[in-house]
């Protein structure tokens, strides 16, 4: 088992998106490293003055990270985290990285009622959340995981509809999909691995003070 | 795969012991045996299996699911114990009840539970059990808490930290205010998890002032030295907390007599997952190990749904987390001692086996060749077992 450093606070950040974001926010206050990207070929870039390590991983892996305590804290969308069904507390809401998840069928072959969907295929990314979802309806599902460019599932006939995020809906309306169902709001979330948070308990409490205060919710 | 390599299977979550690692959990569990001996506490063996109604009788029916079930002959269900404490309160309000009290019990064994597998964290795992019955004072809480940092120092952790609640805390500060059930349900299921996020969200739709929503909300960030404890009486308004409070400090106060203190903290946040705690309840963690590694409390009333009322308190500690961690530290594993392999040549059988009880009476670690063998060839499998070669010519 991986024993990170006592004295270094080691922050997961994901790749993509949420990175240039979550950076700007640490960097306010106080905590960055030289050279901190998620283009970096460095995968662990630390300030040694800040006694602070940053890990830049793909965004799915952020939870295991932090979960097995690789990284004392991460930031992850709320999507992500939900769907790796990781044990980690979650300590701040971010705010940023906001969309939802919901479900979409090609608009021409729209049925008239929710329910009318039961025992179908539905192509996601988060098959988890997707039948916590459609169990709540009592809707057994078919779940094909795909890996990105889930829209794709129902033009070609692979499913019949799909679970996915949304942030404009712009892409949904260029593949001809309706949303039908609102499945739940996600942001980026401030993670911390269980045994961190106690025994690092003074630093990680004192980070998020200082991340409320920047974003002006104290 | 090519079937000359083929391991036959076991079932999820179950693992094997090979010798070394079964000598250091041997060495282990003897070593904690003898301590726990020697602060007077009996030891006791339970069944492995138990009627599922005993095991669930107070507040096990969360972990129901996770627990390992089968039936008896005439259909009754059974499951595998998932804890020590429920089996050992069983035995004392029953078959233990005469005894004088408070009554001091220790069990070591396998205990099971459906868990998604992890190092240190499997389906069947090995726990010691210790537990005080009979006394509600403070002076039992502090001797329980300084028993288990006895244990985690006796099993060669360095560096390691309790942290120690109290549940009555918590329902103080939540019965001050106007909560429903179901609303207190909520924050305690968000406070067991830590989410932070979503306990904050429930504290604000609640229709409560606002010095009463900032109480709440830092009740999961309560954890530091005695220095807490002062900031904690700050938000306690009700005699409940207060009380609760009060004992705390108790319990401190001895620890710092037991010479322990420095090993522990407070963390008034602390939920634990089985229902029965009523009074103290703590958990313990090591850099290194991403889940506690021992845990425990008070539980008054667990030994009533036995149909016999006695206050009560203890904690259990995973014996393969404390290898875990301490290999995690660093910590040096019992090596076993160097053995002795004896060869002979043809015809001197009888000299060699004198020879090895001789050394055997003298406590070292022996194997006897099972043929007669060149010196060379002794040499050769005393080499291959790592061990000093006696020949007897």
């Amino acid at each position: 088992m991986n024993q990170p450093d006592k004295e270094y606070l080691t922050v997961a950040l994901p790749k993509g998106k949420l990175f240039g974001l979550s950076a700007d926010l640490f960097a306010k206050i106080g905590y960055t490293a030289e050279g901190l990207s998620d283009q970096s070929r460095k995968l662990i870039i630390t300030n040694e003055e800040k006694k602070i390590r940053f890990i830049v991983s793909k965004t799915a892996d952020v939870p295991t990270y932090v979960e097995y305590g690789a990284a004392d804290i991460g930031v992850i969308g709320k999507d992500v985290l939900l769907e790796s069904q990781k044990d980690v507390y979650e300590l701040l809401d971010l705010g940023f990285g906001k969309c939802h998840l919901m479900m979409a069928v090609p608009k021409d072959r729209k049925r008239a009622r929710l329910a009318d969907y039961a025992n179908t295929r539905v192509a996601t990314k988060f098959p988890h959340i997707a039948e916590r979802f459609f169990s709540q309806y009592g809707m057994q599902m078919e779940y094909i995981k795909l890996n990105g460019s889930i829209e794709l599932g129902p033009i070609v006939g692979l499913s019949e509809s799909i679970v996915d995020i949304v942030e404009t809906g712009t892409t949904l309306r260029e593949n001809n999909l309706e949303e039908i169902a609102y499945i739940m709001d996600a942001t980026a979330r401030l993670i911390a691995n269980r045994v961190s948070f106690k025994l690092k308990f003074d630093r990680i409490s004192a980070m998020v003070q200082d991340l409320k205060t920047v974003m002006g919710q104290n | 795969m090519e079937n000359e390599n083929m391991v036959l299977e076991i079932p999820y979550g179950t693992r094997d012991f090979l010798p070394r690692e079964a000598a250091e959990k041997r060495a282990l569990e003897t070593r904690l045996a003898r301590l726990f001996g020697g602060w007077g506490y009996d030891e006791i063996v339970t069944p492995t299996i138990e009627y599922l109604d005993n095991l669930t009788l107070s507040g096990g029916s969360v972990l129901e699911p996770h627990m390992f079930k089968l039936f008896d002959r005439t259909n009754r269900t059974l499951a595998l114990r998932h804890e020590m404490t429920t089996p050992l309160a069983r035995v004392a309000s029953s078959r233990l009840k005469d005894e004088p009290l408070p009554l001091k019990l220790f069990a070591v064994g396998p205990v099971f539970r459906y868990e998604q597998s992890q190092t240190g964290r499997q389906c069947e795992f090995y726990q010691a059990g210790v537990e005080l019955m009979g006394s509600p004072s403070p002076a039992a809480d502090a001797e329980v808490l300084a028993l288990c940092v006895e244990t985690l120092r006796a099993a060669g952790l360095k560096d390691f930290r309790l942290y120690l609640g109290q549940v009555e805390f918590i329902n103080g500060i939540m019965e001050q205010y106007p909560l429903t059930e179901a609303q207190q349900a909520e924050l305690r299921s968000y406070l067991e998890k830590r989410n932070l996020v979503a306990l904050e969200k429930a504290v604000d739709a609640m229709q409560i002032p606002v010095p009463a929503k900032q109480a709440l909300k830092k009740l999961p960030l309560l954890s530091g030295g005695e220095e807490m404890l002062e900031q904690a009486y700050g938000m306690a308004l009700s005699e409940k907390s207060r009380r609760a409070l009060d004992n705390l400090s108790a319990i401190y106060r001895l620890l710092k007599a037991y010479g322990v203190a420095d090993a522990v903290q407070f963390d008034l946040g602390i939920i634990r997952d089985f229902g029965y705690y009523t009074g103290m309840v703590f958990e313990g963690y090591a850099p290194g190990l991403g889940f506690s590694l021992c845990g425990g409390g008070r539980y008054d009333h667990l030994l009533s749904s036995f149909g016999n009322p006695c206050p009560a308190t203890g904690f259990a500690v995973g014996i393969e987390r404390l290898l875990l961690a301490r290999a995690a530290q660093g910590g040096a594993a019992q090596t076993a001692a160097t053995g002795v392999y004896v060869g002979y040549a043809a015809g001197r059988d009888a000299s060699a086996i004198e020879k090895a009880l001789a050394l055997r009476a003298e406590g070292r670690q022996v194997e006897l060749a099972m043929r007669p063998q060149s010196e060379q060839e002794a040499k050769r499998s005393a080499d291959a077992r790592q061990a000093a070669v006696v020949y007897v010519a």
